[in-house]
């Protein structure tokens, strides 16, 4: 199949803004005070991803490795800033630990992917590397915010119980196993049912957009299969190391629960 | 001398102070009950004895060693700290009553049968409950009793008790304050919380907690 690509010009994007007119004129009609944060939003679009746009390109140019790791860098870091605004406990500071397990474990699985998996020569290759990356830090972003939010929520709700095996002689490990567990697989039920509603109920970003950019879909497919799987066992590595790593946070050396 | 206070203060993050620089000796195998108003830091007092509280300033002993030197479980499995609200598993009372002894800590422990632990049962007059009774069947009050019986298989020397009768029926009430005296007796060091006018047969010492200090008589 020959890639035709139809390039959107400055004037389809700028019809585009018609969308955008509509959401406003809904806003507007029904009063609900959406009108300044449609336009900030719209603006925020087009410049994030203009400059985006201009990022990668240069980065896809240079081929520079230490430039492709910085950007992975800079997207851990990014992801932990949005995951502290989400999880709102502060009696406990975990940005350390999740950044630190976040960027060990997915460079980990970036790299498989990209220099084993897909080939990608050298593995750091940033027209491979900068895009599976990002998929994987976005995903388990979502999926570490819900297994710290359960862990510090199951944690207090269930002070009793973890004291209670704490007053018996367990160590902190056990006397939180199934809280951690349950932390655990709350964070990894939504990569897990998308396997399930992939391609049903949803055709995956990535693939729609190697479809649009011309990809045979019989390619597009077999690099979401791959996107996916990735997704699933990083959210496992992130949710395990991270909830292990910051249990610890929560319980003195004396093994108390310092959470109240 | 099992368990000492020497200029102890605690305070609980951005809360008022509950002690300053309280001293307390308990008496070995004295049956202490503990007193003092609402909210003035009773349940902490017997949370510090037992470390599930650190104190700011001052020393807690046991047996002659600052409770800080001691591995935190070892020392758990010696003080026991039995809950205000009965904290039991779903399982079996068996699964309950052994759950302790599947900690690390408490491996060297030999676990007790079947047959001990019925006749612990049948000691604080749980005859309608058998090992193998659903524990989110029982009632408050025979939860209340298993979760004693489960501390005291562990054979611990203290025994710290935070209201165990609030939440009991007068027999109920009964047997746990019967089975408290004969621990006295029996040699182990009780401290029990409770708010009740009338003062349990066998008591030997009170501790008043008042103005953020600790006062024995």
């Amino acid at each position: 199949m020959t890639p035709h690509i139809i390039e959107i010009g400055p004037l389809q994007l700028a019809l585009c803004l018609g969308f955008v007119l509509l959401a406003g004129a809904t806003s507007f009609a029904h009063r609900l005070g959406l009108g300044r944060d449609l336009a900030v939003g719209t603006v925020r679009t087009f410049a994030q991803l203009f400059l985006m746009g201009y990022v990668l390109k240069f980065v896809f140019e240079v081929r520079i490795s230490w430039l492709v790791l910085s950007m992975f860098i800079v997207m851990v870091a990014a992801a932990v800033h949005t995951i502290r605004g989400r999880v709102k406990e502060r009696t406990v500071s975990f940005a350390v630990p999740v950044f630190l397990s976040m960027l060990v474990s997915y460079s980990l699985v970036s790299m498989v992917v990209t220099g084993v998996i897909v080939g990608a020569k050298p593995w750091w290759t940033p027209q491979y590397f900068i895009p599976l990356a990002g998929m994987i830090v976005g995903n388990s972003m979502t999926a570490i915010s819900i297994c710290l939010d359960r862990l510090f929520s199951d944690l207090r709700n269930r002070r009793n119980e973890v004291e209670m095996k704490l007053a018996l002689g367990a160590d902190y490990r056990e006397a939180s196993r199934e809280i951690l567990a349950g932390a655990m697989r709350a964070g990894m039920i939504p990569s897990i049912n998308s396997l399930m509603a992939v391609g049903l109920v949803s055709l995956p970003g990535m693939m729609t957009g190697q479809i649009l950019s011309g990809t045979d879909p019989l390619i597009a497919i077999r690099y979401q299969i791959v996107v996916m799987l990735m997704l699933v066992a990083s959210t496992a590595m992130g949710s395990l190391i991270v909830t292990n790593l910051v249990r610890k946070r929560c319980f003195s050396q004396g093994q108390q629960l310092l959470l109240r | 001398m099992p368990l000492a206070l020497e200029r102890v203060s605690f305070a609980y993050p951005d809360g008022p102070a509950i002690l300053k620089d309280a001293d307390l000796v308990l008496e070995t195998g004295g049956y202490h009950l503990l007193r003092g108003p609402s909210g003035a830091g009773k349940s902490t007092v017997l949370r510090l004895l037992c470390r599930l509280e650190e104190a700011q300033d001052g020393t807690i002993s046991f047996k002659g060693s600052s409770i800080r030197d001691i591995p935190p479980a070892e020392l758990r499995r010696s003080v026991a700290y039995v809950q205000q609200l009965p904290t039991l598993l779903p399982g079996t009372v068996r699964e309950n009553l052994l759950m302790p002894f599947g900690f690390k800590a408490n491996a060297p422990l030999t676990p007790p049968s079947d047959e001990d632990m019925a006749g612990r049962l049948s000691d604080f007059l749980l005859s309608g409950v058998t090992l193998d009774s659903r524990a989110d069947k029982l009632s408050v009050g025979q939860a209340q009793r298993v979760c004693l019986i489960r501390s005291l298989l562990l054979s611990p020397e203290v025994v710290l008790l935070d209201e165990p009768t609030a939440s009991l029926d007068a027999h109920s009430a009964g047997v746990v304050l019967d089975r408290a005296r004969e621990l006295c007796e029996s040699g182990v060091t009780v401290v029990m919380i409770s708010h009740s006018e009338t003062v349990p047969e066998g008591v030997t010492r009170f501790i008043y907690i008042e103005k953020q200090g600790l006062v024995m008589a």
